[in-house]
């Protein structure tokens, strides 16, 4: 089975928030929940960098390890998945991701969480595919109808690439070697623990 | 004279020099020769490398929310801590004083009234006084527990009930957490202003403690006033704890309005109290009803037996008599011990 | 702890279920390359590797068990000409898809195209007409808003004339709806039409065509992955047109080419250069001179390119010789070694393209700094050819379409102008009598006394028209001033000088809003009474075709009917046609089909009837039935040369993708399309061509000594390929095919209608009036281009400036270059006086520069569009942009205590305007400079005005619009307004 990433190449990324936008068109994400986003480093300054990020689906999840609930899931294709039906809107997966990726609706007490919401990697959660119920809680499931992740497939310089890892990452270290550059993968030491070798 | 002379000159040459530098410098500063930003590009790797403990990479995102300009960030330090190190701290802590309490029992049993009982009482806590002391109480447990749940209950409860059964517990745990906390941020804040005054530390408490608190042999029994040093130090331990408690349980409530440093900190704080309190708090309770003969009325009617006062709080008890006698005024004349 | 999926499901009782799933088949391995963002090129690469991982494709199914149709449609923002995929059920449109074939996005979009469903789901749409009644919006119906508003354009017309009314019209208009609005104002009677081309790239379209014949983009985003150097100048399409990025970053890479972004702002395009040269705003002409001055000093032009195919090279060099390094460097800020470094990789490290935007355009320079570029482009080589060219991008998704089919002042349809041969022409091609036309039109004495029909003179421009309402009577040369406004698609914040043009608003009688959204004109003024707002549909809503900025035209497909009451552009110029009393006559020979609320034009046969007259720009090609071929093969058609192969199913084999003009002949012609303007490496039936025989044989040039020498215009020994002429020629008549010899490759029916339209001289007929086609196809027949074969001319002697010469803006901080470089003396333009130089003046003498210090520039955001109304509507983009900005340096913020983030208060110097905004200090502008966006509206003067919008139509996000500070300057040429350089002060709130 393939081992899905997400990798976004820096040197094509130019900010466009396509990626934000069509994740907000594909699942109706709400006002106030961002499952993806764009950070530019050193904005302004020559040799500024944006990365659009979401959850990577990390190796090892931290977010998995620290919930109280075990809401969390890997799937056969290494999506992590989790539980609304589970979730208690505790927070603890959000004090521990290292990408900012657990979004929480305002609907809880004092204004504080609802139950969870994040990137699925357009693969919906433990419903069963294409269900009502899962289109409901997590969105579209493209990955069940072998389609990638929208916010990839839409990105406009093809800068955020998803798929299986070693193949977006040999698309990456193709393109580093034929144009000479490359800010690097960010997020795969953290997420992945390895880097793509240049 | 001629150093001097010879200094002047340096001086004035190098101003000049770099009257002349700073004249060219303004065009020369205002525009390189060359930008290239595709060579000049961040790095991950670089960025990584510098990166300091608890520092996120971050930059500029234009979604109003804070966090999210945040790009990478060591989430794994944390998970280290909240998933290994903070639940050995706690079952270290709470087996701990469980076990040497039960050790304590075996070897020195009950604590007795050494004179037995008398059969006059004094009335030592009032009705409010209970009031709080019983808000603060139960909301602690209720909170130790659905907060213990947080830590334990995956591991314990999950494989026995099943995961939505588990799921329902541990969100009506949440919730009941998220409430009942402020009935225990009110307790703390009550048990502050009624009891603070009689819990300043004194060199009456030191005797106390060099005595082992009368508690370590029978017949022994240390003055104490009206709170001894061991209740003094669950006072403050309840107030501090329960007041960091607090602030960090605070934090957590509104998490939306926190970075996640900050929110990371506020758990970790908010954990590693907890445990140091409520096994604190387990030895609170042991010697409040099984440990001691007599110690649970104080809290219960209110009034203890005057033997027991004697024999744990003798100063109070004679402070307290004097008083009612009206030849004293408490505490407007005491001895600067 | 659930560690797979499947236990997850298990633990649910949903095993079997998920097991049976797997067994389905897997995503074949082309898609799953594609779907990973893959170039064609890298398949090999990744030969190795095993693709045994995604599961099958099964329908898309937003809703279970519903059926889902496709529909294909073009994006409704930039124009780059993104195909949107629509999935639609039960009428809803519930989901976009990649349009992986098309070769111009190739399944991506940027913030704003990939959000455009909202679009049709519209919580803040116009749902329904509305009035203004006492300070109050009011439901009306279609019926009453019909009624009303056209007796109150009769009355307007009766008592101030038809030039009374001003119409303004859309570059969000399909080309159809863009040709029936300027159809009907001539069927009015005024040419009082225009639209946002005027404050877009008017000044390129004016300053290209009069150097080498046709107004447009030379080549296309696709051909820029063919350059080896780029230069973008002026432009930011990273946030203006970020798909466009797709093929330049591709380019760059592939190519290792030299992408190198001269701006006063470090943009996100800049980031991803490899050279950045930060500029004085408002310096384009030294920078370019400064250039050449290296190139010609280095013997890097190319020579051979000059002699053959320029004009005028000569009297340039005359010009350049001025800007020596230290000049450019005191006027522009660059540094000499930089800019010598720019311009030898970009003459000799060939082909090399330039790109530029509104920063080249919106200035009082505009046409002249166009000019400047050509002429660089020239000078180097860089013109006709693969990678190379004037790659302009324009803004809206149909700009270049509605420039085409003549929403302008000065043109008919497809740059006809507007003298008496064109009306003829239009005349024979709508089949209605020019003299009943003519009696639609006022008259006025012309300079020589004699009466001359307003239907010749120029109209009033969108830049203008508040002052066309409030001067005095005398001084707006037609019968009175503008009474009316009649608006379809176009934001109100737009146009510069906001605080006069609300006083114009509050003057006029009647103000008509025909659009999606309620826009500025709907709330900034204090109008009580007198506003319609009549919702229209969006281009989702309605079939039509667009043009994109590389002439491509791409037929859209209606995804769904339009929402709530909103009507179709075709049903309601329909609609006041009749009421007005024209509509059997502009509608003789368009076929009207069942719409929404009754019978409406057909858009297929208004392409058709713009077919049938389209001849000069190339617009006769393009029938209804090849463009729906087109986007049914996009597939077929190649990434980089956009071709179809030869295999490719016949109706489109061998054409270029949207048959991009001219697209020569009849339809049936099959004309290919032409990627590449003037590229002289094709055949013409290829799509090659040559520089067009615009401005005649000989040009009597006049010499120092007062006397005037004849100078050939024509070609000089080049020619595209496989010509039978192996020299210039001039465009082609019925007279010169007769002299060729060529007239007896004509069918008689060709002949026939020839003669018919010549009548007593039919030698004249020229290939742009030649309703038969026959003159085009012929020369085609012969490798020529029916235009003629000319050079291009670096001196236009018909231009305020010939040859471009630096004028420092109205509002300039450098005071101390005023008298060496001075604005235009005042002068007539447009029916009303442009008073710049008096402007410029006094602003100098009175100091503005002291109490002003900071220049003001403006630009686009990437979430939102023009006036943005319509994407601040959009919770989807408007979330990524909440607070109206400013970027200011950070040195400039430190001088004035203002911390990032905090609320501003900026000063403009004219009419005491101010706004309030959040300041963004950054270094992206240099210091002395500050950048605001344009796609803001709903404050003004530091109020917000949510409660003047009708209710539930509100924008999500407002803000203080820049125009609100922007100030007077207008270009000579088309009267472009001056958006990017004028003067302000910041002050922390």
């Amino acid at each position: 089975m393939a081992r899905m990433k997400f990798l976004c190449d820096a040197d094509r990324c130019i900010e466009c928030n396509a990626c934000a936008t069509a994740c907000k068109n594909e699942h109706e994400v709400p006002w106030g929940i961002n499952r993806r986003r764009v950070v530019t480093i050193n904005d302004g300054k020559p040799g500024e960098r944006s990365v659009s990020m979401a959850c990577m689906h990390c190796t090892d999840a931290p977010c998995a390890s620290v919930c109280p609930v075990s809401c969390f899931y890997t799937t056969a294709d290494a999506v992590v998945l989790h539980s609304k039906d589970l979730c208690i809107g505790c927070g603890y997966c959000f004090y521990a991701c290292p990408f900012g990726a657990p979004q929480y609706p305002k609907t809880g007490n004092f204004g504080s969480r609802g139950k969870m919401d994040k990137c699925t990697y357009c693969s919906g959660g433990p419903e069963e595919d294409h269900s009502q119920a899962e289109l409901d809680k997590y969105g579209r499931n493209r990955l069940a109808e072998g389609k990638l992740p929208l916010c990839a497939e839409m990105c406009s310089t093809k800068a955020l690439l998803a798929g299986d890892g070693d193949i977006i990452a040999s698309i990456y270290k193709e393109r580093v070697a034929k144009r000479g550059y490359g800010s690097g993968a960010w997020g795969w030491k953290v997420a992945y623990k390895e880097t793509i070798a240049i | 004279m001629t150093s001097m002379l010879s200094r002047l000159f340096q001086t004035a040459f190098f101003a000049l020099a770099l009257l002349i530098l700073g004249a060219a410098l303004p065009a020369a500063a205002q525009q390189p020769t060359s930008v290239n930003p595709t060579a000049q590009s961040v790095k991950e790797a670089q960025l990584l490398e510098a990166l300091k403990p608890g520092e996120p990479i971050s930059g500029r995102a234009s979604i109003p929310n804070k966090d999210a300009a945040n790009l990478i960030q060591a989430g794994r330090d944390w998970r280290a801590y909240n998933q290994e190190t903070l639940p050995r701290l706690g079952m270290l802590a709470l087996l701990g004083t469980f076990v040497a309490l039960v050790l304590f029992y075996l070897i020195r049993g009950k604590i007795r009234i050494d004179a037995g009982s008398s059969s006059q009482k004094i009335l030592r806590f009032a009705a409010f006084e209970r009031f709080v002391h019983w808000l603060t109480a139960t909301s602690f447990i209720m909170l130790a527990v659905t907060g213990a749940n947080v830590t334990f209950g995956k591991s314990v409860l999950l494989p026995v009930v099943g995961p939505e059964a588990f799921s329902a517990w541990a969100s009506f745990a949440k919730i009941i957490h998220n409430y009942v906390g402020f009935a225990f941020m009110a307790g703390v804040g009550f048990t502050f202003l009624i009891w603070v005054k009689d819990n300043i530390p004194d060199r009456t408490d030191i005797r106390w403690f060099l005595a082992g608190g009368g508690l370590l042999s029978k017949g022994k029994h240390p003055p104490a006033k009206r709170f001894n040093g061991g209740q003094k130090i669950v006072f403050w331990s309840v107030v501090l704890g329960g007041a960091m408690m607090s602030l960090s349980g605070w934090h957590l409530l509104f998490p939306t309005v926190e970075g996640m440093a900050e929110a990371q900190w506020h758990a970790t704080i908010h954990g590693t109290i907890a445990f140091i309190m409520t096994a604190l708090i387990i030895a609170h309770i042991y010697i409040g009803s099984v440990g001691m003969e007599g110690a649970i009325d104080a809290m219960a009617s209110g009034e203890v037996d005057l033997n027991w006062a004697k024999e744990h709080h003798s100063i109070w008890v004679k402070e307290e008599q004097e008083r009612k006698s009206g030849s004293r005024i408490s505490g407007a004349a005491q001895p600067a011990e | 702890m659930l560690i797979k999926r499947r236990e997850g499901q298990a633990a649910r009782g949903s095993l079997v279920a998920s097991l049976a799933a797997t067994g389905a088949e897997r995503l074949d391995r082309r898609s799953f390359l594609r779907r990973s963002g893959l170039a064609a090129g890298g398949l090999a690469a990744v030969g190795s590797l095993g693709l045994t991982s995604v599961r099958e494709a099964k329908a898309a199914m937003p809703k279970p068990g519903k059926p889902v149709e496709i529909k294909k449609n073009i994006c409704t923002h930039c124009s780059v000409g993104c195909t949107v995929t629509a999935e639609v059920q039960e009428g809803v449109w519930v989901g976009q898809e990649p349009s992986w074939d098309s070769p111009i996005n190739r399944g991506t979009h940027c913030a704003k195209g990939a959000s455009v469903r909202e679009l049709v789901k519209g919580e803040r749409r116009l749902k329904y007409p509305m009035k203004l009644v006492n300070g109050e919006w009011q439901r009306i119906t279609w019926d009453v808003a019909f009624d009303e508003i056209s007796k109150k354009m009769l009355d307007i017309r009766e008592k101030s004339g038809p030039d009374a009314m001003w119409f303004l019209g859309s570059a969000k208009f399909s080309n159809e709806g863009a040709y029936l609005f300027r159809k009907f104002a001539a069927y009015w009677g005024t040419n009082n039409i225009d639209h946002q081309a005027r404050i877009c790239h008017s000044t390129t379209v004016a300053g290209v065509a009069n150097t080498w014949g046709y107004g447009a983009q030379t080549n296309s985003y696709n051909d820029i992955r063919n350059a080896k150097t780029m230069i973008i100048m002026g432009g930011n399409p990273a946030e203006a047109h970020p798909v466009s990025l797709q093929h330049v970053l591709t380019g760059k890479e592939t190519n290792r080419a030299n992408m190198i972004v001269i701006d006063p702002r470090m943009t996100r395009t800049a980031a991803h250069a490899t050279e950045y040269v930060r500029m004085r705003p408002g310096t384009d002409i030294p920078v370019i001179w400064g250039m050449l001055h290296h190139i010609f000093k280095n013997g890097w032009e190319d020579k051979t390119f000059i002699q053959q195919r320029v004009y005028g090279m000569d009297m340039v060099r005359k010009e350049v010789e001025k800007w020596t390094p230290a000049e450019v460097e005191r006027v522009t800020g660059i540094p000499g070694a930089q800019l010598e470094k720019v311009a030898k990789q970009f003459a000799t490290e060939k082909p090399s393209t330039l790109i530029w935007c509104m920063g080249a355009t919106q200035k009082t320079v505009g046409t002249a700094n166009v000019r400047a570029f050509c002429i660089l482009l020239l000078a180097t080589g860089n013109v006709g050819g693969f990678g190379n060219g004037a790659n302009i991008f324009r803004g809206h998704c149909n700009v270049q379409g509605a420039t085409d089919l003549g929403l302008d002042v000065t043109s008919l349809p497809l740059y006809y102008g507007i003298d008496a041969a064109a009306w003829a022409h239009w005349g024979r091609v709508w089949e209605t009598d020019v003299s009943w036309l003519k009696a639609r039109f006022d008259t006025t004495k012309a300079p020589d006394g004699k009466e001359l029909s307003m239907m010749e003179v120029p109209g009033i421009p969108s830049t203008r028209w508040f002052d066309a309402v409030s001067m005095p009577k005398d001084q707006v040369a037609q019968r009175d001033n503008v009474k009316g406004l009649f608006i379809m698609g176009h934001g109100g914040n737009t146009v510069t000088r906001i605080p006069e043009m609300t006083k114009g608003l509050e003057k006029a009688e009647i103000v008509v809003v025909c659009d999606p959204h309620p826009t500025t004109f709907a709330h900034i003024s204090n109008r009580k009474d007198g506003t319609y707002l009549l919702p229209m549909s969006t281009q989702f809503e309605t079939n039509g075709s667009r043009t994109a900025s590389n002439r491509s035209l791409q037929w859209g497909e209606k995804v769904v009917e339009p929402i709530f009451e909103s009507a179709n552009d075709y049903w309601v110029i329909n609609k006041f046609a009749e009421k007005l009393g024209f509509a059997d006559k502009m509608f003789k020979n368009i076929t009207m089909v069942k719409g929404k609320f009754g019978m409406e034009p057909e858009p297929e046969s208004i392409l058709r009837e713009i077919n049938r007259g389209g001849w000069s720009t190339g617009y006769c090609g393009q029938s209804p039935e090849r463009l729906k071929a087109h986007m049914k093969n996009q597939d077929k058609f190649d990434l980089v040369s956009l071709r179809a192969p030869k295999d490719a199913p016949t109706e489109i084999a061998g054409d270029y993708y949207g048959l991009p003009w001219p697209c020569w002949g009849t339809p049936e012609y099959r004309h290919p399309g032409t990627h590449q303007l003037y590229n002289t490496n094709l055949h013409v039936k290829d799509g090659g061509g040559t520089f067009r025989a615009r401005f005649g044989v000989e040009y009597d040039e006049p010499q120092a000594d007062k006397t005037t020498k004849k100078i050939n215009l024509l070609a000089e020994g080049s020619y595209s390929k496989d010509s039978e002429l192996k020299d210039g020629y001039p465009q082609f008549t019925y007279g010169m095919l007769k002299k060729l010899g060529w007239d007896k490759d004509l069918t008689e029916a060709e002949k026939a209608t020839i003669e018919k339209i010549g009548g007593n001289t039919p030698d004249g007929v020229s290939w742009a009036i030649d309703l038969s086609g026959g003159i085009q196809r012929v020369a085609l027949e012969h490798g020529c281009i029916p235009f003629g074969n000319a050079k291009a001319r670096a001196n236009a002697w018909n231009l305020p400036d010939p040859i471009p010469v630096h004028r420092e803006p109205i509002y300039t901080p450098r005071t101390d270059l005023v008298a060496q470089y001075p604005t235009r003396p005042d002068f007539k333009q447009f029916r009303m006086p442009n008073i710049g130089f008096t402007v410029q003046k006094a602003a100098v003498d009175k100091g503005i520069a002291k109490e002003f210090p900071i220049i003001l520039s403006s630009g686009r955001l990437v979430e939102y569009e023009g006036g943005g109304e319509e994407t601040r509507s959009n919770p989807w983009l408007a979330e990524l942009q909440q607070d109206m900005f400013v970027e200011i340096n950070p040195a400039d913020a430190a001088d004035r205590g203002i911390k990032d983030g905090a609320w501003v208060w900026v000063f403009g110097p004219e009419n005491s305007s101010k706004a309030k905004m959040k300041a963004m200090v950054t270094e992206r502008v240099g210091k002395g400079v500050a950048w605001m966006p344009f796609h803001f509206g709903g404050w003004f003067q530091g109020e917000d005005q949510r409660a003047k919008y009708p209710k539930g139509a509100d924008p999500y996000v407002l803000g203080e619009s820049v125009n609100a500070l922007t100030t007077y300057g207008y270009d000579p040429v088309t009267g472009m307004q001056e958006t990017k350089c004028t003067l302000c002060q910041i002050r922390a709130a």
